[in-house]
């Protein structure tokens, strides 16, 4: 199967568009795969995002990942679940694309976003418009074939230090080539936004492990707000990544998480614990 | 197109809750955010903190500012010609800019001046200016609008 539309997309129809304002969709999580991160879920509604907004502005220009302000991930999915997917866009032109979103599963939300912003760049820099276009119509008819995405590559960062419940580091070598960069985007390989959040996700977790949670309990993922992009991370190139505590109360711990390129600020974002719920 | 009339206590009003939104999207202290900081050389801001920061302040004051427009704004009645020449503003273009951006000290203005440098020009103040003007805007427009 090319990877085109396949290996890392998570639309698989569009059931509704209102152009510019509203676009619905879905996605079918292959019931083969070993599991479907809710960071997958936030790009799938993105996605989405970016299809209304490609569509908006004639395929010209495309946007790409740059501000979350709020991610909500209210339950995890799982294999062989289909998200109902919608976006609110609130705003598209050449510049920029913002709106707000959400993913659902049988009839529960699961993620919710909230003041995103997509920098628009030109479409033909990362694909070739008509075969966009092409995608967009059979997305809006009857749909995709579903099961195209294989699962989570498989990207391990290594612990290089960091303070007990203060901080962690490692490092991050993005592959020089991978499945998914085939897709994301055929014209131009960058590192999804997405895997990368991932794994800044489960340093974040590893992190909150050594802090003591109250009660005996648990810490749960709740939120990731000003998530921000700065910059395309390339094949090849190697990321420092760090989570450091930020806040903590008795019920929550807030961290820091942090990618550098060569020392650089690549992106951040504020991930925060709670202890219960569902996650 | 002229500023001149926005005062400084319009821009005292705003300017608390600017310079707090700066501090949000920038993730810095709100004490850095001085009304005369430059965004890029003083507070670090790259191009998505700009749209971050823009998106931001529309939120705060429920005003849609024009993105990307800022220089054609600055640029006023001047055609594109007359206002640069081969990616350097011209001596007219540099009079409107400094026209436009009362608030920049003088200095700040180098020469030649390109036209992908004046981003660096911009101050907080300018963002107090550019949500005023649209404030005003949508007051003209709400009341241009029949009953």
């Amino acid at each position: 199967m090319d990877g085109h539309f396949n290996a890392f997309t998570f639309v698989n129809r569009i059931t509704a568009l209102e152009l510019g304002i509203s676009v619905r969709g879905n996605y079918f999580i292959p019931p083969h795969i070993q599991n479907f991160p809710q960071s997958l879920v936030a790009e799938a509604v993105g996605q989405l995002a970016a299809w209304g907004a490609m569509s908006a502005v004639d395929f010209k220009c495309r946007p790409v990942a740059g501000i979350a302000g709020h991610i909500e991930l209210l339950s995890p999915v799982r294999p062989g679940q289909t998200l109902e997917l919608s976006v609110e866009l609130e705003s598209v032109d050449d510049e920029a694309a913002a709106y707000r979103g959400e993913a659902s599963a049988d009839g529960i939300p699961v993620v919710r976003l909230q003041n995103c912003v997509g920098p628009m760049l030109p479409v033909e820099d990362f694909d070739a418009p008509q075969s966009l276009r092409e995608h967009f119509a059979v997305l809006h008819g009857n749909g995709s074939t579903p099961g195209g995405f294989g699962g989570i590559p498989p990207l391990e960062f290594v612990r290089t230090g960091g303070e007990p419940e203060k901080s962690a580091l490692a490092t991050l070598q993005i592959p020089a080539s991978a499945e998914f960069f085939s897709d994301h985007f055929p014209r131009r390989p960058v590192f999804p936004g997405a895997l990368l959040m991932n794994l800044n996700l489960q340093l974040a977790a590893i992190l909150a492990a050594e802090i003591t949670a109250p009660g005996a309990g648990r810490w749960n993922l709740r939120t990731i707000s000003d998530v921000k992009l700065r910059t395309f991370i390339l094949p090849g190139e190697q990321l420092e990544l760090e989570a450091k505590l930020f806040a903590r109360d008795e019920n929550s711990a807030t961290m820091l998480v942090e990618t550098r390129k060569g020392g650089k600020l690549a992106g951040s974002a504020r991930v925060s614990f709670a202890t219960g719920g569902n996650s | 197109m002229s500023n001149e009339n926005i005062t400084k206590e319009e821009i005292a009003v705003i300017y608390p809750k600017v310079a707090e939104t700066m501090a949000d999207a920038l993730g810095c202290d709100v004490a850095k955010v001085k009304l005369e900081s430059s965004l890029i050389n003083d507070l670090g801001a790259e191009s998505i903190d700009f749209l971050d920061i823009i998106f931001r302040l529309e939120r705060t004051f429920k005003v849609k500012i024009p993105r990307g427009k800022i220089i054609e704004t600055a640029r006023g009645e001047l055609s594109e010609s007359a206002f640069e020449q081969g990616g350097v503003v011209t001596d007219a273009g540099v009079a409107r800019l400094k026209f436009f951006l009362s608030e920049v000290p003088a200095d700040r203005f180098k020469t030649p001046l390109k036209s992908a440098e004046i981003p660096k020009l911009f101050t907080v103040e300018t963002f107090c200016k550019m949500v005023i003007r649209q404030q005003r805007a949508t007051a003209a427009g709400a009341a241009a609008k029949p009953a």
